[in-house]
């Protein structure tokens, strides 16, 4: 009885007493601070006759990241492992010690047919787990875009965007003095690889714009002494003119899908914007502003067009359906607005910005809100797009008729820097991804 | 006396009556008297002692205003909601398996890449000039010095914010006052190591919102990092992406200096939530 009567006292108790809930703390991070990732990326380990591709291609892997912003490649002197191979899982706390959070490791084999097999793997080293891996098969010349293919994938895997690496720039190379100068259309690869002139230099070559495959370029030239839009095929190396248009031609753009131009024909002192359909020839005039439209750039969806007008007094942006209805002005903030590029991912809008004497590259969403000046120079102009959005390249000249260079800069402003050309360059045009 | 007795009873007296006995128990007469006054004595005790107090005023009481209401027939009043059941209390993970031959990664196929049609043109003879290291701009300039100023600014020690209320009926871990101290020391360490997700289009802003299960050791390493955003069925690459950073901070940051008296407290952290969506 007194054993009950004790329970029962107890059981009251602790009934009575207060207890803790048992629940995790909670915590929201919303502020960061960023830092390109570091990222070791050793030599790929050679097997058979593959001369240096193993470390050419590590080479131009960590160049491409590095180029990025994004990433920080570090340096192979500070590595304390050597042993790393594809085949096993990498000593970690090796990686650790030198504050990589991402490694590459990767291999060259000599294929019998002479072809080169090549393997990587991307880990993350702070959770020791593998991220991607991915082998390709080609021919030795052909490292150089192997590589670009592998930054891509090491790219899109760590920031989610897809890369840009293996891609080319096609742009306007300038000889000569400033009195005399020669304008040549010329490509080369996005890091400044392999240039090579497409044009002779005996005319001038303007606004050179790729098709949705990189394999046609619309641009620009003098060629018998008046000015029209021609298309020129790389393969072949063919030039054509585009339409038997009456006068002046400039500006082109292609659609998203390949199958029609824009551009801008110029009457009288009057420019308006016409669309070609390449697969029949059929022209459409789709402004008839006695003002100056020009710079036509079509929406990623193909339904809109984004152009240049000064039809309210001052160059501005304005946006129009596809059949040239709808037409609306979206910049308003002060200064000359002008050379129009829409975002490959539909997002933004960029631009040049001319305020007095200050140049600026900008970008606005395409409601004309948002408007953020991402570079500053002497005079920057003309920006393009990566086939990602996420990086703009355009030209930039000199103070003094100093020639021109071509700069790239982050989204965010961040990363501004020079491309390396073949000499002075301008008017840049960034291919989509090779295919 | 005896002279004024009455003739009746002076007869009585003298007669030879038999005497009386006195009443009598079972027990005997001598143990009646004792209880009929041990039992007088009891009521006598508690009336003295128990009774008078109810007619006492209680030291502490004090008038307790109320309002009269009439009672309607319906009432809105709702019942009150049951607590919360218990949750279960996470056990400690069984050792791990004795360490095995880690399984080869899966490798995908790629498709050969293909020979780039190149045309036969004039080959540039002009090669890339050395490029001259521009002069830092202006705005690099702020860069840098606001780079330096956040490291300057940056807090080294946790942040105390929140003072802790009454322990007794507060939860343990639970995202409220008295935990907010520990969540803003969290915080102000791991932010450093956090690459924030920018410069992606506004409609991929909600697939880069990550949460982490996190355990902590009583030094502040991690135990394990939990979320579904690192799993490789993970079919958003921006939310997979976006996890590896978050993960990336998580470990890059331990270990993490909490009050070990309070380890109950910050041993399970979940959910860890980075959210970029805000504008810095």
């Amino acid at each position: 009885m007194k054993k009950l009567l004790l329970s029962l006292v107890l059981l009251l108790a602790a009934a009575v007493m207060p207890r803790p809930a048992l629940a995790a703390l909670s915590v929201d991070i919303t502020q960061g601070n960023f830092q390109p990732l570091p990222i070791a990326i050793p030599d790929f380990t050679p097997t058979g006759a593959t001369g240096t591709a193993g470390a050419d291609i590590a080479g131009v892997v960590r160049a491409d990241l590095e180029r990025s912003g994004l990433f920080r490649p570090i340096d192979p002197k500070a590595f304390v492992d050597h042993t790393s191979t594809i085949d096993a899982v990498p000593n970690f706390a090796n990686w650790r010690t030198i504050n990589a959070l991402g490694l590459t490791v990767g291999s060259v084999v000599a294929q019998p047919d002479g072809q080169l097999r090549v393997e990587f793997r991307l880990w993350d080293v702070s959770a020791g787990a593998q991220i991607w891996g991915q082998k390709f098969t080609t021919i030795p010349a052909n490292w150089r875009r192997i590589a670009h293919m592998i930054s891509d994938a090491i790219y899109e895997h760590v920031t989610g965007e897809k890369g840009y690496f293996d891609t080319r720039i096609v742009f306007i190379s300038e000889t000569g003095t400033a009195q005399k100068r020669v304008k040549r259309l010329a490509i080369m690869d996005q890091d400044g690889a392999n240039p090579i002139f497409l044009s002779p230099g005996s005319y001038m070559v303007l606004t050179p714009r790729f098709n949705p495959t990189a394999q046609m370029i619309a641009f620009m030239s003098y060629i018998g002494g008046k000015p029209r839009v021609y298309l020129f095929d790389i393969e072949s190396g063919r030039s054509e003119v585009l339409g038997n248009f009456p006068n002046m031609t400039f500006s082109p753009r292609f659609s998203p899908d390949g199958n029609r131009v824009v551009l801008t024909l110029e009457t009288a002192g009057n420019s308006d914007i016409y669309m070609m359909d390449l697969r029949n020839r059929e022209v459409q005039r789709l402004t008839t502003d006695p003002a100056i439209d020009t710079a036509p750039s079509f929406s990623p969806d193909g339904r809109q067009i984004v152009f240049e007008s000064d039809r309210g007094g001052s160059q501005q942006i304005y946006v129009m359906n596809v059949d040239g209805s709808n037409q609306h002005r979206i910049s308003f903030t002060p200064g000359a607005n002008g050379t129009p590029v829409w975002s490959p991912r539909g997002d933004l809008i960029a631009f040049t910005k001319r305020a007095g004497a200050v140049f600026n590259i900008g970008v606005m969403r395409p409601d004309g809100s948002g408007e953020r000046l991402i570079s500053s120079g002497p005079r920057d102009e003309g920006p393009t797009w990566a086939p990602n959005g996420r990086v703009l390249m355009f030209g930039r000249a000199l103070a003094g008729g100093q020639g021109s260079q071509i700069w790239s800069v982050d989204v965010t402003g961040r990363n501004e820097r020079r491309v390396l050309t073949p000499g002075s360059a301008s008017d840049p045009a960034w291919s989509p991804l090779i295919q | 006396m005896s002279s004024s007795q009455s003739p009746a009873r002076k007869k009585a007296a003298g007669a030879a009556v038999p005497r009386r006995l006195r009443p009598t128990t079972a027990r005997g007469p001598r143990y009646g008297v004792a209880l009929s006054a041990l039992f007088h004595g009891m009521i006598f005790t508690a009336a003295l002692f128990g009774f008078h107090r109810n007619f006492e005023t209680p030291p502490d009481s004090h008038i307790v205003p109320v309002d009269l209401v009439t009672i309607a027939e319906q009432t809105n009043v709702q019942a009150q909601s049951p607590p919360a059941p218990p949750e279960a209390e996470k056990m400690d993970r069984p050792p791990p398996p004795a360490p095995e031959a880690p399984p080869e990664p899966e490798m995908i196929e790629a498709e050969p890449a293909p020979v780039p049609a190149m045309p036969q043109f004039e080959i540039a003879k002009e090669k890339p000039k050395p490029v001259d290291k521009p002069p830092p701009t202006k705005k690099a300039m702020q860069q840098d010095f606001n780079a330096l100023l956040n490291k300057l600014t940056a807090p080294d020690k946790p942040v105390k914010t929140a003072k802790t209320g009454p322990r007794a009926i507060q939860g343990v871990g639970a995202g409220n006052q008295m935990t907010a101290d520990l969540a803003d020391a969290l915080k102000s360490q791991i932010y450093r190591c956090w690459n924030r997700p920018e410069g992606y289009a506004a409609d991929r802003a909600n697939d880069l919102v990550v949460q982490f299960d996190l355990e902590l050791s009583p030094d502040g390493r991690v135990i394990r990092a939990d979320s579904a955003s690192v799993s490789p069925g993970n079919s958003s690459r921006y939310n997979y992406a976006a996890g590896i950073a978050a993960r990336n901070a998580i470990y890059s940051c331990q270990p993490y200096r909490l009050p070990p008296e309070r380890y109950n407290q910050w041993r399970e952290i979940n959910p860890m939530t980075f959210d970029p969506r805000q504008n810095p």
